[in-house]
């Protein structure tokens, strides 16, 4: 397999300018606090407890899969493929 | 509720990356010895193990070995399930996690590349993009992670999970191409792709909120690897998803 040869076009410059901007955000705004409207809730996710069973979530899965199975199939089946 | 009365409740998670294992044994002794967990801290062993990931890709990129790549996936999916079962040791396993990974990318994507030139440097774009943009909107408070968030969110991770097992099972024993939609590049294979990067991406607000939770409460400092290692599993799966749906649309 030959190495693919990485030329400095205008693809390669506004992916790579786009990674590293966002490299830059990552590495700054990570080390700050959320805002108040993201920690002062009530509805916060608690990780200390699991609000649902595991059945639930078990339940969730096969729905899911189930779900998403047969919304492609059917939309394949209809003719948009 | 101060710090060492939050080590004290602060007993298991549900998050996916984390199951049930955010330390149910966490105790004031765990802190007192190695500190406590800082945002600060999570985000540079990010970076850390980033640069390792990158640095072990460079290598199948340049010297490309299907062994390598390979061997890569599997020693990397072994010390992935090993680090999730054993939060304790996330410091040791979470790098030689990311350096195996990185040997499982830099072979998987020079062979998208050599089939797509630019494809590369695209995925990894959007990859970062979707990480800081998503970032933005969780500290400015822009999407709120609820609990049903989460069950929605965790119950369509493992959805999806279920699909490609059985599309594994159906590739190896059936003899045919699997679940036809997954690897289709018409509009559903597309669209297919379009909601699995989707669900990849919003579980980057779970681990954003865990590590901000988890920084807030003080949780032992070894955490910190943990909460890094479960933000490069969400970041490979979506650069791997990424990877795949821009390989579709170009192979129209």
């Amino acid at each position: 397999m030959t190495i693919p040869a990485i030329t400095v076009d205008a693809n390669t410059l506004i992916f790579g300018l786009l990674a590293v901007v966002s490299l830059g955000i990552f590495f700054n705004l990570g080390k700050f606090k959320a805002s108040k409207s993201q920690t002062e809730r009530e509805d916060r996710i608690d990780w200390s407890v699991r609000k649902y069973s595991f059945s639930t979530y078990f339940r969730g899965c096969l729905i899911s899969g189930l779900g998403i199975f047969l919304i492609f199939s059917l939309l394949g089946y209809l003719g948009f493929n | 509720m101060s710090k060492h009365s939050a080590l004290d409740t602060f007993g298991r998670s549900g998050n996916p990356a984390f199951r049930d294992h955010f330390e149910g044994t966490a105790s004031n002794e765990d802190t007192r010895l190695s500190g406590v967990m800082t945002l600060e801290g999570a985000v540079n062993k990010t970076g850390i193990l980033l640069a390792l990931c990158f640095s072990s890709a460079a290598v199948t990129w340049n010297i490309p070995n299907t062994g390598l790549m390979i061997g890569g996936a599997i020693v990397g999916l072994i010390l992935g399930l090993v680090t999730i079962f054993n939060p304790r040791q996330a410091a040791k396993l979470a790098p030689l996690y990311a350096l195996a990974q990185g040997l499982f990318l830099g072979g998987i994507t020079v062979i998208f590349e050599s089939q797509y030139p630019g494809i590369a440097v695209q995925a990894i774009g959007l990859t970062f993009g979707t990480l800081a943009s998503l970032l933005i909107c969780y500290k400015t408070g822009l999407i709120k992670p609820t609990e049903n968030f989460k069950l929605m969110l965790v119950s369509a991770t493992s959805g999806i999970f279920l699909l490609y097992m059985v599309n594994i099972v159906m590739m190896t024993f059936g003899g045919g191409e699997g679940i036809g939609f997954i690897h289709s590049n018409g509009i559903m294979g597309i669209g297919f792709s379009l909601v699995v990067v989707a669900i990849a991406a919003l579980n980057l607000v779970l681990d954003f909120d865990f590590i901000e939770q988890g920084a807030e409460q003080g949780i032992p400092k070894y955490m910190e690897w943990y909460g890094a290692f479960s933000l490069m599993v969400t970041l490979i799966w979506l650069y791997l998803e990424i990877l795949r749906l821009l390989a579709k649309i170009r192979s129209n």
